[in-house]
């Protein structure tokens, strides 16, 4: 009886010849000497599969374990016989059931009094009321004050806040994170984000969305702490290798620090893809008046998600696309995103533009010094405006070919060598505007900003010349 | 076969023909062996719907076409980030990050490392086969000394390292519970190794903690060997540099537990610090004796002076008072012991320029920041500095009204030389007329809110400095 038992519990091998790939790993395992290199060739593998001698074997299993192939040796049920794969295996590719999106729901905030708080910190509550609840980073000046916030809040909220062992690990914890469908983002500065690119190219690949509020300070190299606008090449036009873009959000107050961190998440999901926020460190660092919304985020979960359970089961987070065509269809189905992006996601800020006949163009902290030149020129009879794009990609093309459309001239005002420009005159270039107006700039370089006073210095002394 | 592989693998070339049940390895490659045992543990343990197994780079990048688990595709060497990552979105999901020597003991030791000493219930299988199998069969941190590869064609030297001993590595560390080295070459390895990977699964589904499994393995391809040969070699040449066994097994209670998220409002309300509380307001109008519109502070001294606190209380005040108001750090040396100063605007619309080059009003707690910024002051501004400490004034623009006030004696005299910073407002105050009184109060008790038996004190200082800045005046008149 015990020994029948035992018999039934020990099923002998059983193999399609097909799957076997000849190595002989089960040859060495069976103790009984059972199996032997075949001498035939399979025509449909082209290689030559073992043979086993039923006589012999004792249903020991050992070949069973030594076989590296899923498919290969398997333990004989009842009766088998070799049929057709396909009816054996069934049709159907993985059991997991599928998923349903949860939404997510929008909780009314009451009244409460404006927050005093920096830049960074703006930021930071601005994720949490888009329902972030985690947050991985590493820190770095002049964007840590956002990550120490963080610290201080998400364990109270039961969210999860890493310091990650550097930026590359943080934004590989964010591509997981966000692949499982949560809310994530860091706060990081330019050399930072630097190293996170190669990430962010594979979050766009695989479609994992995430926030990066990179606070933007002089470079080259470790540079300095002073506040620049160096990085927006890299966020408009360098995101890492392949045919990566994303939206890329400039804010010039604390309040825009809260507001389009809340919008960057929004898209995040939306698109399914990764949103930059560029900041500078005066920004970031700067104190002043936020009022909170009307509104915070209760987050679902997308059914796309790689959550861990068994609704999501069946799906994969994933940049690879081996087959050349794979890959084109891929690289066109984020075109499209990029083509839905270009058309629906520009944002500017336009500033006495309607009758300007020299429009600045200018965004971020200096815009704002942008702003205070704007009146002092206006005072003093130059009818000047500002163009302050928010989007900087995709750059609100549309909105800007309106503002200058009394233009004689535009200057571009940045803390950096012309990278706002060069956008600017890209943005131009492919929406086929020639009407060829100079384009001026004043800059500043390694962590000064543009004054208004030399603004205004600058416009007046060449208007004074004409 | 176990029924946590795919029954037919889609994701290899769409499944076609043989290649939807058969793996992409070499013939008697190792990794099809751990996946095995994997799918194996998985389905013994019945956490199939909870795991998330994470693909590396390397010759095991396809595991996701096998495993019909959640999957998720990791940049090389990044994989153990990746399962932090995981992890925290989901601590009920059962995460495995699978890699080989070049991306985990090479271009991801950092991510290992963390992961490892951070300790979080996952596991972590590491096969080294002492060799690059993907990228054609060059040196590994694993590879043995002398053994011939692609990048070491005279075999592996001194010069270009030893092998890396990564189970012993991790076992170092605090954070791993579990830690065991074993081979795949016979029977009794293969059914130790089946074993080491079912626990390290169950280490983690039991929330007892980080659970490594380093598996030498065949790449029979790159050993330029049969499987046969390369089990031979795993057993004669790799097991004595890499010793198999258990590095580590501690008896640890289960204590992974996280709380899921909290999304309540009033959370959330009162983590911000928001609230409701109306902030009383005293200002009739907007200080237009200073400017119109917008008036430009400076306040400025070596770090710990108390300048950085003194601007947010102004900036404060302004913002009660329902001006706009910012404040700019100079940021970095003050924390560090440098100079250290404020920028301050208000505005009765909108502050437009945050930064201060040429103020209305400068506060200098020592001499070096009265020396630069004194003579930056608008004519017409005001300054006022630390006597204590300065001596010598530098030339000003006209009109500006010089007042040295000694902040830190009369800081001292009420007993402590921090509130200088609170001195410095009350005279301020006196002499500028800036906002009323109680308006700097009133920002005053809000930042104190938390430490309620400093408020005495800091009255004192405020009242004591605007009484000092009177008496000056009245010596003058
Ligand atoms: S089950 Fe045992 S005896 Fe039978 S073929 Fe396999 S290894 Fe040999
Ligand atoms: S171990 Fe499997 S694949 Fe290898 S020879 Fe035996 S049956 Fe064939
Ligand atoms: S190259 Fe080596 S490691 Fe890679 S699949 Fe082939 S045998 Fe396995």
């Amino acid at each position: 009886m015990i020994k029948a038992t035992k018999q039934k519990e020990r099923p002998k091998p059983f193999l399609f010849p097909e799957f076997c790939k000849a190595c002989g790993r089960c040859i060495t395992a069976c103790p009984k000497n059972c199996i032997t290199f075949g001498d035939t060739i399979n025509p449909k593998s082209g290689l030559m599969p073992v043979q086993i001698d039923m006589e012999l074997c004792n249903g020991c299993g050992l070949c069973l374990s030594a076989c590296p192939e899923p498919y290969g040796l398997m333990p004989q049920v009842d009766n088998h016989e070799p049929i057709d794969p396909k009816t054996l295996f069934g049709e159907k590719n993985s059991t997991a059931s599928k998923a349903v999106r949860v939404p997510d729901e929008v909780l009314p905030l009451p009244d409460m009094n404006p927050l005093i708080i920096k830049g960074t910190y703006a930021s930071a509550i601005g994720a949490a009321l888009a329902g972030c609840r985690h947050f991985f980073g590493y820190p770095i000046t002049p964007s840590t004050e956002g990550a120490e916030l963080m610290a201080k809040i998400l364990p109270e909220l039961n969210g999860v806040f890493v310091q990650a062992v550097s930026e590359v690990a943080t934004v590989n914890m964010m591509y997981g994170c966000g692949g499982a469908g949560m809310r994530c983002m860091t706060f990081t500065s330019s050399p930072g984000f630097s190293l996170m690119l190669e990430g962010i190219s594979y979050m766009i690949g695989a479609e994992v969305p995430g926030v990066f509020v990179n606070v933007m300070r002089g470079g080259p190299g470790l540079g300095n702490i002073a506040p620049e606008q160096g990085d927006i090449k890299l966020a408009c036009r360098g995101l890492g290798h392949g045919n990566t873009y994303a939206v890329v959000l400039a804010p010039s107050t604390p309040q825009e620090m809260l507001e389009l961190t809340m919008l960057a998440f929004q898209l995040s999901f939306k698109y399914r893809h990764p949103v930059i926020i560029l900041a500078d460190g005066y920004l970031g660092q700067m104190t002043g008046k936020v009022n909170l919304p009307k509104e915070m985020v209760k987050p679902g979960l997308p059914d796309w998600a790689v959550f861990g359970d068994e609704a999501h089961r069946a799906n994969l987070i994933c940049s690879i696309e081996l087959s050349e065509q794979d890959l084109e269809q891929h690289n066109l189905h984020l075109m499209e995103k990029y083509d839905r992006m270009i058309s629906t996601e520009q944002r500017a800020d336009c500033y006495f533009c309607d009758d300007a006949e020299i429009v600045l163009v200018a965004t971020n902290t200096p815009s704002r010094m942008a702003k205070g030149a704007v009146e002092e020129l206006r005072r003093a009879g130059i009818r000047v405006g500002l163009f302050r794009p928010i989007s900087l990609w995709p750059f609100p093309i549309d909105a800007f070919e309106q503002s200058i459309s009394e233009a004689r001239k535009i200057v571009v005002v940045e803390a950096g060598n012309g990278q706002l420009e060069d956008e600017i005159r890209l943005a131009m270039s492919k929406a086929g505007i020639m009407n060829y107006l100079p384009i001026e700039h004043i800059q500043r370089y390694g962590g000064v900003l543009p004054s208004k006073q030399a603004i205004v210095d600058q416009i007046l002394a060449k208007e004074v010349q004409q | 076969m176990s029924t946590v592989f795919y029954q037919t693998f889609e994701r290899h070339a769409h499944g076609a023909g043989l290649k939807g049940h058969a793996t992409h390895y070499c013939a008697g490659c190792g990794h099809g062996l751990v996946q095995k045992y994997l799918a194996e543990s998985i389905e013994e343990l019945g956490v199939q719907d909870r795991t998330v197994a994470i693909s590396p780079v390397g010759c095991a990048v396809f595991m996701y076409y096998y495993l019909d688990v959640g999957n998720t595709q990791a940049a090389h060497g990044r994989a153990p980030a990746v399962a932090i990552g995981h992890k925290m979105a989901n601590p009920e999901s059962i995460v495995i990050s699978y890699q080989g020597d070049g991306d985990l003991a090479s271009i991801g030791l950092a991510e290992i490392m963390q992961a490892a000493q951070m300790g979080l219930p996952m596991t972590v299988i590491f096969v080294n086969n002492a060799i690059y199998g993907m990228t054609g069969g060059q040196m590994a941190p694993t590879t043995l000394s002398g053994q011939v590869t692609a990048t070491s064609p005279a075999g592996r030297t001194r010069e270009m390292g030893q092998p890396l001993k990564m189970a012993e590595l991790i076992a170092q560390l605090d954070g791993p519970v579990y830690v065991e080295r074993v081979a795949l070459y016979d029977n009794k390895q293969r059914t130790r190794a089946q074993r080491a990977i079912l626990k390290a699964i169950r280490m983690q589904a039991e929330g007892r903690g980080f659970a490594f499994v380093e598996v030498l393995s065949e790449c029979p391809t790159h050993l330029k060997a049969t499987p046969e040969e390369a089990e031979q070699w795993v057993k004669e040449k790799m097991t004595p540099i890499f010793p198999l066994g258990v590095k580590k097994d501690l008896e640890t209670e289960p204590w992974f537990a996280m709380k899921k998220p909290n999304h309540s409002v009033q959370k959330l309300m009162e983590v911000i610090g928001a609230n409701k509380k109306k902030t009383p307001t005293f200002c009739q109008a907007f200080p237009e004796q200073i400017d119109s519109q917008d008036i430009a502070l400076k306040l400025a001294g070596a770090g710990g002076d108390g300048a950085q606190t003194a601007a947010m209380l102004i900036t404060r005040a302004a913002i009660n008072e329902g001006f706009d108001a910012t404040h700019i750090p100079s940021y970095g040396p003050e924390s560090r012991g440098g100079t250290s100063f404020a920028d301050v605007h208000i505005a009765s619309e909108e502050v437009l320029s945050p930064a201060s080059p040429t103020p209305h009003i400068l506060v200098a707690f020592n001499a070096p920041s009265l020396m630069k910024f004194g003579p930056t002051v608008q004519p017409g501004g005001t300054i006022l500095y630390d006597s204590t400490v300065i001596s010598e004034v530098p030339n000003v623009q006209d009109d500006v009204q010089l007042y040295g006030i000694p902040f830190t004696q009369i800081a001292a005299d009420l007993g402590k030389v921090l509130v200088k910073n609170i001195v410095a407002l009350g005279a301020l105050q006196a002499a500028t007329d800036l906002m009323p009184k109680e308006s700097l109060l009133t920002a005053i008790q809000q930042a104190l809110a938390n430490k309620c038996a400093m408020i005495p004190l800091n009255e004192a200082a405020f009242e004591s400095g605007a009484e000092a800045l009177c008496l000056e005046m009245d010596r003058r008149n």
